[in-house]
């Protein structure tokens, strides 16, 4: 699969068709095609190795592309350089230059510019502003937190006004509160500043919340591409589904005993609103949330609990279904105990088939 | 400073422990490097064991010898821009990753590991009168020069020397400093509109601040310190005084001219140019701690 389900419009902020990357005969990007609106948030999430930071490096022009087109407002810019692109970039490491202050950090590309003293001032208050970094202005980066660094870091590419904002995994140096706060941060920051945005994270979580649109890579392709939650409700894969949710959903073995009735850890479910007619015999794998199951009056089944993780609004308990089938299941309001054998049932409307190749069966 | 006595680390038999460790090359240093320093203090203010007072130091100001020297001096260090800017250059050509670059580094530190004499003897042939230099400058119809004989340019041709013999290991910290300037800073530069050169001058060589002062305080020292065997091998401090430097000229009066005193009186003034630069070099290091 390299193509990916993407918003057709007349005036696109940013295109990649087929655009491939390789080291040393190694591919590790594989033929991706996406469109990116003008204003969207779109979040690049997959495992490390996959293959998000080098396609966002490539965007930004530090890396070449293989094959491939990117277009920027209209424009091919494959083989420009990175400062004829009209992007800005946030690096993980906050990439402040040490030997200047952080106004002088935040003007640098102004300066570069030729853009008059007394106007690169004021560009640089009014990022400062907006981040609530005035005080810090004459400061040095060795004197700054990382998260005062990390906004510098937002400032200096807010200061350039770029047609894409490209951050890549900003939020990596800092630590949890920290990470929360500068989330919401920058949420707020793609509402008034309403820039297009490309966001790369291995967190799932940070992806659920900040994007318009997540794309989810595996091995330098495109697993899914949509909003957070159509990717939660109706992966395309076993991947996306494992990936996206946490806990992740439960895949377990099933069999098709009927074309609209499955098997799991011996009881039947029947399946409704199926396009595909299931063959009977054919081993899948069906998926369940942890939070779908203690709802419903569907089918029931037997949990043993093994351990319980209580978060005092809800517990998470890991325990096994049926002949030992790992499974993690929410429990909201009952209060589990660990070596109990409880009878639990789950919504057959809400799991999710898919074949042993892992694609989904809808 | 503060006043408060500061606290004592570890215990006390651990302290004692340390103690002991210490006290071989505080031993060494006091033996070889501090009595020495105060008795040829004392014996700055001797001679032929009469005790003359002031008298060696003022001869020092008023002898043509020893001004001489300072003004050799003077002019090696003024040259010492090229010292750090020439191995700094190669470094980022090196690290920039030009054709060969490995070769290079190796071509570049093999004169650091051969002795000054060795040195000296190789360039009295290339450097001789009817030596290699003059001989490839006649294929390009330029008369010769006498590089070691003639006092305008026998300075210059020591600097040279010395230059080519000690540069590569300036080139080896640049490249070690170099691959400590992190890749996304020069990045980040690129995106925000630097162009290779100023990528260079505005974000490179600044990240290297610290690098190029330690290699000029270093460089600084091996100049005023190191150049003996040179010039002793070389031009013999000649014609005239035009190489001769402040401890060639303490080893003139000392060894040849049997002055001790005057001899203790320019290493004094020779020692004192070393502090300064010795103070120079702790309070850059300390300031460049953190960066």
């Amino acid at each position: 699969m390299s193509a990916s389900i993407q918003p057709k419009s007349a005036d696109p902020e940013l295109t990649l068709i087929s655009v491939t990357k390789s080291f040393g005969g190694h591919d590790v990007i594989r033929g991706i095609d996406l469109t990116i609106e003008k204003g969207e948030l779109v979040v690049f999430v997959g495992p490390s190795g996959c293959g998000k930071s080098t396609l966002l490096r490539m965007i930004a022009g530090l890396e070449n592309v293989t094959s491939g087109e990117v277009t920027i407002a209209g424009k091919t810019v494959t083989d420009e350089e990175p400062y004829d692109r009209g992007i800005a970039m946030v690096f993980q490491s906050y990439a402040l230059y040490p030997h200047m202050t952080v106004a002088e950090n935040m003007g640098f590309a102004l300066r570069l510019q030729r853009i008059p003293k007394e106007e690169r001032r004021k560009a640089v208050e009014k990022a400062a502003r907006i981040l609530q970094i005035e005080p810090l202005l004459d400061r040095k980066p060795a004197q700054l937190s990382g998260g005062q660094r990390q906004r510098v870091a937002i400032g200096r590419a807010i200061v350039r006004e770029p047609r894409v904002f490209l951050f890549d995994e900003p939020l990596s140096n800092l630590d949890a509160e920290l990470r929360v706060q500068t989330r919401i941060e920058i949420a707020r920051l793609h509402q008034s500043l309403g820039a297009t945005m490309i966001y790369v994270t291995h967190d799932q979580t940070e992806a659920m919340t900040l994007a318009d649109r997540i794309v989810v890579l595996r091995a330098g392709k495109v697993e899914q591409v949509g909003r957070p939650t159509d990717l939660y409700d109706d992966p395309d894969n076993t991947f996306v589904a494992g990936f996206i949710g946490s806990p992740r959903m439960n895949v377990l073995p099933g069999q098709v005993i009927a074309e609209d009735r499955v098997k799991l850890a011996g009881v039947e479910i029947a399946m409704s609103g199926l396009s595909e007619k299931l063959a009977p015999g054919e081993d899948i794998q069906i998926g369940i949330r942890p939070e779908h199951f203690m709802e419903g009056t569907g089918p029931r089944v037997d949990l043993t609990i093994e351990v319980v993780e209580q978060l005092g609004s809800t517990a998470f308990i890991h325990g096994s279904l049926g002949q030992g089938l790992p499974v993690v299941v929410e429990a909201r309001s009952a209060r589990p105990a660990v070596g109990d054998t409880v009878s639990v049932t789950f919504d057959a409307d809400k799991t999710c088939l898919f074949r042993s190749t892992g694609e989904r069966i809808r | 400073m503060s006043a408060q006595r500061r606290k004592a680390i570890g215990s006390k038999a651990e302290r004692r422990f340390a103690a002991l460790f210490l006290l071989p090359s505080l031993l060494l240093l006091l033996i070889f490097r501090i009595i020495p320093l105060f008795w040829g203090f004392t014996l700055s203010f001797s001679e032929n064991g009469e005790w003359i007072g002031a008298d060696n130091y003022v001869r020092a100001v008023g002898d043509t010898n020893f001004r001489d020297s300072i003004v050799n001096t003077l002019l090696l260090l003024a040259t010492l821009p090229i010292w750090v800017m020439l191995p700094m250059l190669l470094a980022i050509l090196i690290h920039q990753g030009v054709p060969g670059g490995k070769l290079y580094r190796a071509v570049y530190f093999l004169p650091a590991v051969l002795s000054s004499v060795i040195v000296g003897a190789i360039f009295n042939i290339v450097l001789r009168y009817d030596g290699s230099l003059n001989a490839a400058l006649k294929v390009i119809g330029i008369d010769a020069v006498d590089w070691l004989g003639s006092s305008s340019t026998a300075l210059g041709s020591l600097i040279a020397v010395q230059l080519w013999s000690t540069f590569g290991m300036s080139v080896l910290i640049f490249l070690s400093g170099l691959s400590t300037v992190p890749d996304d800073i020069v990045e980040a530069a690129r995106i925000d509109g630097a162009r290779f050169w100023q990528r260079l001058f505005l974000i490179v060589i600044p990240s290297l601040r610290p690098i190029i002062e330690f290699v000029a305080v270093v460089t600084t020292i091996g100049v005023l310190t190191s150049m003996f065997g040179l010039i002793y091998v070389l031009t013999g401090g000649g014609p005239g005084t035009s190489t001769t430097l402040p401890e060639f000229l303490i080893w003139l009066e000392q060894g040849r001219l049997n002055r001790p005193g005057y001899a203790a009186a320019i290493s004094m003034f020779l020692f004192s140019m070393m502090a300064g630069v010795a103070y120079l070099q702790i309070r850059i290091m300390s300031r460049n701690a953190n960066v």
